[in-house]
């Protein structure tokens, strides 16, 4: 991903009405590209070739819950960050998934759409960061090599 | 003396009677108590919805009357099109709450516990309503509701039973499957069939599931209650029946049928 381009958030809740209203609010507030599914196995696909960001998921969904969802995600685009928000009924749940995924963030239903801005903003640096040093250490990586390899031609040389 | 003793056993007949009218009162809010959660977890959604939408048409109408004034109207179509989808949302939020609550009174209704005349169907409906909360998300819900003769009936006695095998049901299928409600008129009776894809009952079982404490899962799911109180209501109550046919790994279903006319004398007066 360029460094400059948009931020993709990826949102995942089967119910059709959060995606609405999330996206509703964040193409009122920013110029953030959207990728909303109502299939979490959709969403997972989707993260296979395309950069992301910022994932957040619901926990209770058919087929796979928002854990099985983040745990995917942390194994296809470790750098993206992971956010769950969830109606009360799974408080345990998201302790779990703060332990298993490294969950960046647990938000609770009904939220507020501040704190989730907030949120989605800081996890966007987090995962930009993240990505920029990522890039750095193989610069550097590639230096190194470049430098051991000059240093090898310099032996041949004298020797 | 045997005057005395008569009146005695009369007494004591009441306050069982009375006792058992708790437990059976006892179990529904249990039973409840257990939904709760998922109730809470299903109006959420669509309250957060609701809130969100409400914060965003606001903030929409304010850039909408900047967009107006500077007539850039390209923007202002826009979001007057986000602002659309966002009321048709709030109505499918407002309408999942409604249902949701119906569900719950059905089970709150006071003036429920005297013999009605009810299309069960409507119980039926009302009953998913609150189990559907519980497992909408792992469970198909199939209904097959064909026209009935109005029954006869304790109806918030009647939503319990269905509820407490609607339960079962659900607990019985492990990830995903199917429930399947079904409802038949079938002679001077109705019949009410609920099956599920769920895990099945064992032979060694089938004599005991009606007993009442029986039960095959931990402290805090069952208490083993749930059938017995259920038999007793469809049977003593309605003289009704109640049985089931399983196959252990495949399923299991519950045949209940409630006389459409009330046999009067069954029922003890209590003015
Ligand atoms: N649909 C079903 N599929 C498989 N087993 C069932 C089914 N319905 C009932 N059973 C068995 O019968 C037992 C008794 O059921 P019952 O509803 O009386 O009590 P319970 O469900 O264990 O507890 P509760 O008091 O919460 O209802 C269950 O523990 C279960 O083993
Ligand atoms: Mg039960």
């Amino acid at each position: 991903m360029e460094k400059n381009s948009q931020p993709a958030i990826v949102i995942v809740d089967d119910e059709e009405m959060v995606i609405t209203s999330i996206r509703a609010f964040l193409r009122l507030e920013t110029d953030y590209h959207i990728h909303g599914f109502t299939n979490p196995e959709e969403a997972v696909k989707f993260m296979e070739h395309q950069p992301v960001d910022v994932i957040v998921t619901d926990y209770l969904m058919p087929r796979l819950n928002g854990i099985q969802v983040l745990a995917r995600a942390k194994d296809l685009q470790p750098e993206a960050t992971r956010i769950l928000l969830t109606g009360h009924a799974d408080k345990q749940s998201a302790i779990q998934a703060i332990n298993e995924v490294a969950l960046f963030q647990y938000l609770e239903k009904p939220w507020e759409n501040a704190a989730l801005l907030l949120v989605i903003n800081a996890g966007i640096e987090r995962a930009r960061l993240i990505r920029a040093l990522r890039e750095k250490v193989s610069e550097l990586d590639a230096a190194h090599s470049n430098l051991k390899d000059v240093q090898s031609r310099l032996w041949g040389v004298f020797l | 003396m045997p005057e005395d003793a008569g009146s005695e056993v009369a007494e004591l007949q009441r306050e069982l009677e009375a006792a058992y009218a708790q437990l059976v009162e006892a179990h529904k809010m249990a039973s409840l108590g257990r939904l709760l959660a998922s109730v809470v977890h299903e109006i959420n959604t669509p309250i957060g919805s609701i809130l969100s939408n409400n914060e965003v048409i606001l903030r929409s109408l304010e850039k909408l009357k900047q967009q107006l004034g500077a007539s850039r109207i390209e923007e202002a179509l826009d979001i007057i099109e986000i602002m659309k989808s966002l009321a048709a949302v709030d109505k499918i939020a407002c309408e999942r709450i409604s249902s949701v609550v119906r569900g719950l009174k059905t089970f709150a209704r006071v003036d429920d516990s005297e013999w009605r005349k009810v299309d069960l169907n409507e119980s039926i409906r009302n009953t998913l309503k609150l189990a559907g909360c519980e497992f909408r998300r792992r469970v198909v819900v199939e209904t097959d509701l064909a026209d009935l003769p109005e029954v006869e009936c304790l109806p918030s006695m009647l939503n319990q039973v269905f509820l407490n095998i609607l339960v079962n049901a659900g607990q019985a299928i492990e990830g995903e499957g199917k429930v399947t409600v079904r409802t038949r008129p079938e002679g001077d009776c109705v019949r009410v069939s609920i099956s599920d894809t769920g895990r099945g009952i064992k032979p060694e079982y089938v004599q005991r599931i009606f007993m009442p404490g029986f039960t095959t899962k931990p402290v805090g799911i069952g208490t083993g209650l749930g059938l017995s109180i259920s038999r007793q209501i469809v049977v003593e109550r309605h003289g009704g029946s109640i049985d089931f046919e399983s196959e252990p790994g495949a399923g299991t279903t519950f045949h209940i049928r409630i006389p459409i006319e009330h046999p009067r004398p069954a029922e003890p007066n209590r003015s």
